[in-house]
């Protein structure tokens, strides 16, 4: 597959939903079609900001990650719904599902967004695009963008042409015209910090960087710099891989608080309630974590990330928690905090997770000796995958991260394999 | 103060004194090495407060002169400088002058070094050790002690008594036992008591202090004097002093944590399963986690195999000498396992196990003095 791949020159597709939660609300509930609606995390807290709001709103200047009580203030007939993310979470798939059906060169990047390789199908690929949002549309009723291009840097700079409803087909040859004169920021992989630090060597646009000099971006930002040039060139040879999902290498949560607070206490419970969440998807990607990291924000956005590895790889609770608590008890300043994260890092598959047993607490493991003796021998006679310990099934989650966009593509191929 | 001496003895004496001199240390003084010469003989002492060793070398010995005292005295000279510096002179006799100020003079040959001392009087007194309880031990059978235990002491500071050897004495029988909590080493000993008044002792030594004292106790078979006080141990050995502090705390006690009965009986040849197991480990150390699986099989086979997904996977058989009691697959780490075979250093060990989730055993029929327990990894 992946030579063929080089050999010829691939199209890719960049299959963007427009304002998704937004769409998906609008398609449960038609009557807030063509008003201003925006999808806020939680309105009564400080963490009450603009997690996405459709094109209506965006009309009136509200935008994404600003706060609720700003966006009200700009648009008093905001209609304002929390988010369902067992909602969202069941229609994207839906939604991959029916790109699937066109080609098994399907890679998701998020809970809204994904990349096709249709250079092996026969339809011209400007009448494919055609197709696929129209389906979009009238199956899910969900607006989409489609950038068409022979690699996925240009196909991702073409789907945001045209929002929303948009096919935009982006040649090789059209790079000069354009790209280059987009100012750098807009350049997808180029942030402010990015951005800023280029223009200190005078690259303002996407021309400038492809014209620029290789050993001052090197200098500048590293191997990434020279990266960055290539695209700005139109060249990007990242294939489409349907398991990139597969390769997360750590599972974190962190939450802002509700004030900035001192209090051990509550730190404590923010700490217990973040452990619960990423054991909760350490448990769903079925991995378990070898070393944990704590990450501590304070009032001034002064932010310490403290490591720390494991005797014994876990997806524990407890387990999570203790660990994350040593680590905060010694590191923190006693300064008031603004956030909190945990990650679990170097992860392992759970057949080749292990746990050195301790002389004084095997007890607790070898109780449970009885019962995996007896899984063990279910298995042996009606083979590997007849029964598993401790799982429930998929948890009804509501939970509000910014990682839940990806968890969430896992839950749709894993139900897939089954 | 002011003597000749002869340099091998010097650096040998030197070299021993420095096992004791920390590189880093809270009392300044304490990276000297403090010289005292005497009427008997010169002592060389190193310390970092935790253990203190003491070399002597006395003016005479088997009729051969060692070291001509001109004028006695002390001082105290930077260990690891000085060390250096007598290994490269290059005569075979030394001659050291302390001079004013602690202005030290090295002279051999040719070659004179200055060297700027430090006063003998700041340096710490020795802890004084005279109302101890005495037993004396064999050199040989007090090396074979340390070696097939120390081991097994943890190297975390978490639960700082574990990084320390048990040593139980009652009615001269010694149980040292040393556990990591993820596998245990027990050895027993008779000593020999001079006093023989039945008094017990439990007391902890450091594993860095054994491991020391390892390195300086010579081949020779003289017996080894020990000295036990509520808070230290002195070994004595001809012309040695060798002092540790005891760990404070409460030892946990191991004695009920020790199987006494087994579901499973595997004899095998040491040497064989021994270089089984290395191989085996060498995939499970490249894979970070050094898990290897042992299987039982059928007409006494045992497998031990070992699976990285990243590097691959190797198997082997093994012909057991018997196998007895239930069938059993169990993972364990094979550094322990290798660790607790090169101790015992049997021609044929016996394992006891009593499920895969339990601790197990590892003994030899021809010692029972020794005895290894691991503790196995449970697999998800």
């Amino acid at each position: 597959m992946k030579t063929k791949q080089e050999r010829k020159p691939r199209i890719i597709f960049h299959v963007d939903m427009n304002s998704f939660y937004a769409s998906v609300e609008m398609a449960k509930n038609p009557e807030l079609k063509g008003k201003p609606l925006a999808i806020c995390g939680n309105p009564e807290q400080r963490k009450g900001i603009i997690v996405t709001c459709s094109y209506e709103a965006r009309k009136y200047g509200v935008k994404t990650t600003m706060p609720l009580w700003e966006a009200k203030r700009i648009c008093p007939k905001l209609i304002v719904r929390r988010p369902n993310f067992d909602l969202y979470r069941k229609t994207s798939r839906q939604m991959f599902d029916l790109l699937r059906e066109y080609t098994p060169m399907v890679e998701p990047v998020s809970i809204d967004e994904g990349y096709m390789d249709v250079t092996e199908q026969s339809i011209h690929p400007l009448q494919l695009a055609k197709i696929i949002q129209s389906r979009l549309l009238h199956d899910l009723d969900l607006p989409s963008s489609i950038g068409i291009a022979p690699n996925k840097f240009l196909a991702k700079t073409a789907s945001n042409m045209k929002k929303p409803m948009g096919i935009t087909l982006l040649r090789k040859r059209e790079i000069p015209t354009k790209l280059w004169p987009l100012p750098i920021e807009q350049m997808h992989g180029i942030g402010m910090k990015t951005a800023e630090k280029l223009r200190t060597i005078g690259v303002f646009t996407i021309k400038d960087l492809a014209q620029a000099n290789d050993i001052q971006l090197k200098s500048l930002l590293g191997i990434n710099g020279i990266r960055l040039k290539e695209r700005a060139n139109g060249i990007d040879p990242r294939i489409v891989d349907p398991d990139s999902i597969y390769d997360y290498k750590s599972v974190g949560n962190s939450t802002t608080l509700r004030e900035d607070t001192t209090s051990e206490e509550e730190l404590l419970s923010t700490l217990r309630m973040l452990a619960d969440k990423v054991s909760a998807r350490l448990k769903n990607k079925s991995v378990f974590a070898s070393s944990l990291s704590v990450m501590i924000r304070y009032h001034d956005w002064k932010t310490h990330t403290r490591s720390k590895k494991l005797e014994n790889p876990t997806q524990n609770r407890e387990e999570i928690f203790q660990e994350a608590k040593k680590l905060f008890t010694k590191h923190w300043t006693k300064k008031p905090v603004r956030l909190l994260g945990i990650t679990g890092n170097e992860l392992v598959d759970q057949g080749h997770a292990y746990k050195q047993l301790d002389l004084f607490s095997y007890e607790k493991d070898a109780e449970e000796e009885p019962l995996l003796q007896t899984l063990e021998q279910l298995k042996e006679k009606f083979g590997e995958n007849a029964i598993q310990k401790g799982i429930t099934g998929q948890k009804k989650d509501n939970l509000a991260n910014t990682s839940f966009s990806k968890d969430f593509l896992l839950d749709s191929v894993k139900r897939e394999r089954d | 103060m002011k003597f000749y001496i002869k340099k091998e003895r010097l650096i040998k004496s030197v070299q021993d004194a420095l096992k004791a001199v920390a590189v880093r240390t809270t009392i300044p003084i304490l990276v000297g090495i403090k010289f005292d010469a005497d009427d008997r003989g010169v002592t060389v002492t190193g310390s970092d407060s935790d253990i203190t060793i003491q070399s002597f070398i006395p003016k005479e010995e088997d009729g051969e002169e060692l070291v001509e005292i001109v004028e006695p005295g002390s001082i105290v000279l930077q260990a690891r400088f000085f060390s250096e510096v007598i290994k490269k002179l290059p005569e075979l006799i030394v001659e050291i002058t302390v001079e004013d100020q602690f202005k030290t003079i090295v002279r051999s040959g040719n070659a004179e070094y200055i060297i700027l001392g430090l006063d003998a009087e700041e340096y710490p007194r020795l802890p004084i050790i005279e109302d101890g309880d005495h037993f004396s031990i064999p050199n040989d059978l007090l090396k074979s002690i340390i070696k097939q235990t120390v081991f097994a002491v943890s190297t975390s500071e978490t639960r700082p008594i574990l990084t320390g050897v048990h040593w139980m004495i009652e009615d001269s029988q010694l149980t040292a036992v040393a556990t990591d909590s993820h596998r245990l080493a027990m050895k027993q000993a008779t000593l020999q008591s001079e006093e023989r008044n039945g008094k017990s002792h439990s007391i902890v030594i450091p594993g860095k202090s054994l491991n020391e004292l390892l390195k300086v106790l010579d081949e020779s078979n003289e017996p080894i004097q020990m000295t036990i006080t509520n808070n230290q141990i002195l070994f004595r050995a001809k012309n040695l002093l060798f002092f540790s502090r005891l760990l404070e705390g409460k030892y946990p006690d191991t004695s009920k944590l020790i199987p006494t009965d087994s579901k499973t009986i595997v004899k095998l040849n040491a040497k064989e399963y021994l270089e089984a197991v290395d191989r085996a480990s060498l995939l499970a150390r490249e894979g970070k986690t050094n898990v290897i699986k042992f299987t039982t099989m059928d007409d006494d086979m045992i497998e031990i195999s070992s699976y990285s997904p990243e590097i691959g996977k190797v198997v082997e058989n093994v012909k057991s000498i018997s196998t007895e009691g239930e069938e059993i697959k169990i993972s364990f780490n094979a550094k322990y396992m290798i660790d607790a075979l090169r101790a015992i250093d049997g021609t044929e060990i016996s394992i006891y196990f009593t499920g895969t989730m339990r601790p197990f055993i590892i003994r030899t029929d021809y010692d029972d003095s020794i005895l290894q327990l691991l503790l196995p990894v449970r697999t998800f």
